[in-house]
């Protein structure tokens, strides 16, 4: 079942259709409501369930701790498999280019030191890193300026500077939460290299679900993980219940392209290419085809904002990168 | 707790809702309630926090309509009276939560200039998170155009007092000059407490992008003090009138953002000074027309005696 062109993936989706309609049948209960898996359509319990097909023979892998029950099986065991080679994969398959697009999502996000970042799908850490370098070159240019007006100052107000935080952050924070631990570990290896030890944490968390309190975070960000979430429209509630009032969603997700001659070669590129360099890089061909077919189906860009409209966000607005390749999506908790 | 249970009901609504047929609304934006605003009156009442956080949980429940049945104790806030069609008395559209994240944010102006940070400790004063400072441009632009319509509205709304006080036969009129001078000097004065920023916020304004709005802003503001002036002119002085009293109230601008003198003395006077020229200068312009006029003839007159003089003039 390479796939590689449509119709092919067509036939591998009636096999899959009939042979998980027979092991419906067989296990006694209801197929649950249809969802997609790439360019295939199962149920959502054969989605989180989607070990033979997604991973492509090898161990099935063991249920992280902290996870209910029906926890995506066939998405985790996707990234079980790319977490080692996702940074590597994503610099070959977006010749780099998705470094950018990281840094204009942070550009947008503007943050000010004492931000509370909650950063979903972050495994690797990328957003967070950004985060802390951009917090960081703010909170020394606000300590420089205090510095200019400290010049003739009394003994008192020397003694009252002393008590006042000077802290590199300024109290900023960011949570990282991802539903794979592998993501995670790798995350934390690449913080400690990096050398960014204050101001983060790593918690592992489903997007649907997410295991914090209500209005705890001014900014709530998901960088290419929108995608992988079975119920998006779950995952945006609660993103709306996490943040404060007052608070920003922010979305940086693959898009669709509207410019017709450069959505030819994008989809040359994608179906062509990028398989193949899953294969010769990270050894998993089948994943990176997931990962492209995933694409094709997400919902565009008005689509995506009239959700995000649902959950509850006021002033939602997107900004199309590289002409709809990537779209950044931006919507307030007023 | 409270809050748990209204997550889920809200949750097992969406559920449903998912069932029938996805009717977009394009209306449903504007019209549901804004957190924030039931969040800030919380903050700002201290004896109904309990029933408007209950109430303002169950908004989120029902149907998002009009009107909500017993949702404000207290009964309609005076300050939001009913504005738009859609929504009802008790919910502000996002443009008056952003006009009043602005307005908050003008007093922290001269401690962080013209700048997204000075609109994200607004909206912290406001008790909303600072990233609703994201809602605007990073630049600081609506800030600064938010100040000057602020100003343009008061400005407005004193001339209207002066002229009804005026009508009304309770106060004298004004010659036009000591009018002009009286509108632009109270219009400059309400600048002064920004002063030090000032030159942050006319270098942003004269960004490309920002020269549109900051130009219509500045023409409307010199047609209201004209027409509160009494200028019912329809010819070329229409605009004459205009650019002059723009370029007056420009350079006094400019004059009073170096003047050290007590109250801005200088300022005022060179204000003078510059609309005594400008009166001074319809006269003059007459003059110099009637002057032209004379000299015109006078070298005709020349001419023609010259050719008169080497017979030039003769028919031969």
């Amino acid at each position: 079942m390479s796939g590689l062109s449509p119709a092919g993936g067509r036939a591998a989706l009636c096999l899959s259709l009939s042979l998980s309609r027979r092991r419906g049948a067989l296990r006694g209960f209801a197929a649950g409501p249809q969802t997609h898996f790439g360019f295939q359509t199962v149920t959502e319990e054969e989605r989180r369930e989607k070990s033979e097909r997604g991973g492509g023979g090898g161990a099935r892998s063991v249920q992280p701790p902290g996870l209910r029950a029906g926890a995506r099986l066939g998405v985790n065991q996707v990234f079980e498999s790319v977490a080692k080679k996702y940074d590597v994969m994503n610099d070959s398959m977006t010749l780099g280019i998705h470094r950018l697009w990281k840094d204009v999502l942070v550009r947008k996000m503007n943050p000010s030191p004492g931000t509370q970042l909650l950063d979903v799908a972050g495994g690797t850490g990328d957003i967070a890193f950004r985060f802390i370098n951009y917090v960081r070159s703010v909170r020394e240019r606000q300590l420089q300026r205090r510095l200019k007006h400290h010049q003739n100052l009394s003994w008192q107000e020397i003694a009252q500077s002393y008590q006042e935080d000077k802290s590199p952050l300024g109290g900023s924070q960011v949570v990282v939460c991802d539903i794979n631990k592998e993501m995670l570990k790798v995350g934390k290896e690449k913080a400690q290299d990096l050398g960014y030890s204050e101001g983060l944490s790593w918690v592992l968390g489903n997007a649907e679900e997410l295991p914090f309190d209500d209005d705890k975070f001014d900014v709530y960000t998901i960088a290419f993980g929108i995608r992988n979430v079975t119920r998006i429209d779950l995952a945006l509630q609660e993103a709306y219940r996490v943040l404060k009032p007052g608070g920003r969603f922010l979305c940086l997700e693959f898009s669709q392209v509207s410019n017709p001659l450069l959505s030819r070669l994008y989809d040359l590129y994608s179906f062509q290419v990028i398989p193949v360099l899953g294969e010769v890089i990270a050894g998993d061909w089948k994943s990176y085809q997931y990962l492209v077919e995933s694409i094709r189906r997400f919902p565009p860009q008005e689509e995506l904002k009239a959700m995000i409209e649902d959950a509850g966000f006021f002033k939602v607005d997107y900004q199309n990168l590289n002409s709809g390749i990537v779209a950044i999506h931006s919507g307030f908790k007023l | 707790m409270a809050a748990a249970a209204a997550g889920s009901l809200r949750r097992a609504g969406w559920g449903l809702w998912r069932g029938r047929a996805v009717v977009r609304w394009q209306l449903s934006p504007p019209q549901r309630p804004l957190q924030a605003s039931a969040v800030l009156r919380r903050v700002s009442d201290e004896h109904k926090k309990e029933p408007l956080a209950s109430s303002s949980q169950q908004q989120f429940d029902s149907h998002p309509a009009d009107h909500q049945p017993g949702q404000e104790p207290q009964g309609p806030d005076p300050s939001y009276t009913g504005q738009g069609s859609q929504e009802s008395e008790d919910y502000e559209s996002e443009e008056q939560l952003q006009h009043r994240i602005l307005t908050a944010a003008l007093e922290f102006v001269p401690e962080h200039g013209w700048t997204a940070e000075a609109i994200a400790e607004g909206a912290k004063a406001l008790g909303l998170s600072a990233a609703a400072a994201g809602m605007f441009q990073s630049d600081g632009s609506q800030l600064i155009l938010h100040f000057l319509s602020q100003c343009n509205t008061k400005l407005s709304e004193l001339l209207e007092q002066e002229q009804k006080l005026v009508q009304q036969g309770e106060a004298e009129k004004k010659p036009i000059d000591q009018f002009l001078r009286d509108a632009v000097e109270a219009r400059l004065r309400m600048v002064i407490p920004y002063l030090e920023r000032w030159p942050q916020a006319l270098s942003i304004l004269l960004m490309p992008h920002n020269i549109p709005s900051s130009l219509s802003l500045l023409s409307s503001m010199i047609d209201d003090i004209l027409h509160y002036a009494g200028d019912q002119s329809t010819d070329i002085n229409w605009y004459t009138r205009r650019a002059v009293l723009t370029g007056i109230y420009n350079t006094t601008e400019l004059v009073m953002m170096q003047d050290s003198s007590p109250d801005f003395e200088d300022t005022w006077r060179f204000l003078e000074n510059r609309i005594a020229d400008a009166m001074k200068m319809g006269d003059t312009a007459n003059q110099v027309q009637s002057t032209g006029e004379a000299i015109v003839q006078g070298l005709m007159g020349a001419a023609v005696t010259i050719k008169n003089l080497t017979g030039l003039n003769q028919r031969r």
